[in-house]
């Protein structure tokens, strides 16, 4: 991985020092999980069981959501989904859905940032 | 510096247990090194494949949060069949909240590491208890091999002394030209009427075999005894026979002398038998003159197997008296009396005893 990559990836919120710590210096298979991240179904699990009124399924999507953020160190998002997951634990759904205004913007950069790796 | 031992590789194989591939993947980047990875999904496929092989496990990283069976159920069916104490199980979990961690030592699980992982601690924990584990296998097999090693020179150390008393006591039969066998029968016959009559009353297995042992040495005394007189064909002359009874007394003083046979459980009942087996109940008998139950229940009995033997046995004097005859000689005191309650317990195995020979 090229420093410039580095950077780009490092400025959407992925603590890549971290990241590769957790694989063990092993940068392909860091690089084969973050673009299977692209192919995540989880968040949009998220959105429809939230227009469905479905809080079981979305916590589910939240929580699954959640481990794959800390493994890949995107700390932001993990620290937004951290939060989501304990307010539907909570039972406070109100929070839960009004955190989708900070995490869809935040999702859309660590995409976009993954996709010009 | 520290005590962490790197394990050697391809020891046991590793069970991860986790919904999530990310999560197995850095697992497996961490341990592959160590040990054989196995990979499940969930926690029903995990407890299948672990119970299928319960001994090819050398560790357990368990997830809580899973898709149709969780982690904590997982955990549950373990601890009914006690596997936590063979297979070190490691709860990973980014819900390590008090109640969890709580049930899940109480489960028997070794450590709860948070999610997510921090390879290098992980790595440490996870090792350190697996290397536990085999070391204390390691020692418990030790222990159990010394224990049985141990045991099986205590049970030859037993054989030697019973045969060297058996060697002894054959060997000073075969100088008055009788058949080893004498000793055999005393031995069985003595057993016989104590284990299976009230002569043996109050006595457990353990004191009935000391007694039996120490049977066969009745007649050590007999080494001090010349062969002019101890295989003489006829009868002996009064000084003779004097010389002859000494044999009782030479044997409680040979077994004295013997301190290794002093400390050997059978020793107090073979002096005691050595010098009383011809004592009679009548007080008649020899070297101390003791009469009724002033003679040991054990002297006592052997006195009489002794008898019983030489009668229908036959002898450098004698030949084989039919058992009719030796009975009635017995019945009658030809041979000395004997304590009657005695004798009834005789006779009422007789039969049984009688069978100990094989003609």
């Amino acid at each position: 991985m090229d420093a410039l990559r580095k950077q780009r990836l490092t400025a959407a919120g992925i603590d890549l020092n971290s990241a590769l710590e957790r694989f063990m210096g092993n940068e392909a298979l860091l690089e084969r999980f973050l673009k299977r991240f692209l192919q995540d179904e989880n968040s949009a699990r998220l959105n429809q069981a939230l227009t469905a009124g479905d809080m079981e399924t979305a916590l589910a999507a939240a929580h699954t959501l959640k481990g794959v953020c800390g493994n890949l160190s995107m700390s932001a998002l993990y620290d937004l989904f951290s939060r989501q997951v304990a307010a539907f634990r909570a039972g406070d759904a109100a929070l839960a859905m009004g955190l989708m205004a900070e995490i869809q913007p935040a999702l859309e950069k660590t995409r976009r940032a993954i996709e010009e790796m | 510096m520290s005590a962490y031992k790197i394990p050697e590789p391809v020891a046991g194989r590793m069970l991860i247990v986790d919904d999530d591939a990310i999560n197995r993947a850095i697992l497996e980047n961490i341990f592959a090194r160590f040990y054989g990875i196995e990979e499940a999904e969930n926690g029903r496929v995990g407890l299948d494949k672990l119970l299928q092989n319960p001994d090819e496990y050398c560790a357990v990283l368990l997830d809580v949060v899973m898709p149709v069976m969780d982690g904590m159920e997982v955990l549950e069916c373990l601890q009914a069949l006690s596997l936590p104490e063979r297979i070190p199980v490691f709860l990973i979990t980014a819900e390590a909240n008090d109640d969890t961690m709580r049930a899940a030592y109480r489960m028997g699980v070794m450590d709860v590491i948070s999610k997510p992982v921090v390879p290098y601690v992980v790595e440490r924990r996870v090792n350190s208890v697996v290397e536990l584990f085999r070391a204390r296998r390691r020692l418990g097999n030790v222990v159990l091999r010394q224990q049985s090693e141990l045991l099986q020179q205590a049970q030859t150390i037993i054989n030697l002394n019973y045969g060297m008393i058996e060697a002894l006591s054959t060997a000073i039969e075969f100088r008055s030209e009788e058949s080893g066998d004498h000793v055999r029968r005393i031995h069985d016959i003595t057993k016989h009427l104590l284990a299976y009559t009230s002569m043996g009353e109050g006595m457990d297995a353990q004191t009935i075999e000391h007694i039996a042992l120490a049977s066969i040495m009745h007649d050590v005394g007999k080494i001090a005894i010349p062969d002019s007189i101890l295989n003489k064909p006829g009868k002996l002359t009064p000084e003779e026979f004097e010389i002859m009874k000494s044999h009782t007394l030479q044997g409680a003083m040979l077994l004295e002398k013997i301190p290794q046979l002093r400390e050997n459980e059978a020793y107090a009942y073979a002096y005691d038998i050595a010098r009383h087996h011809h004592e009679r109940w009548d007080g008649r008998g020899y070297p101390d003159g003791l009469r009724g139950e002033e003679i040991s229940v054990w002297a006592r009995v052997v006195s009489l197997a002794d008898v019983y033997d030489a009668l229908i046995s036959k002898r450098v004097y004698k030949n084989a008296l039919p058992r009719e005859e030796a009975l009635a000689m017995i019945r009658r005191g030809d041979c000395g009396a004997f304590d009657p309650r005695m004798l009834e317990c005789f006779f009422s195995v007789e039969k049984e005893l009688y069978a100990l020979y094989d003609r």
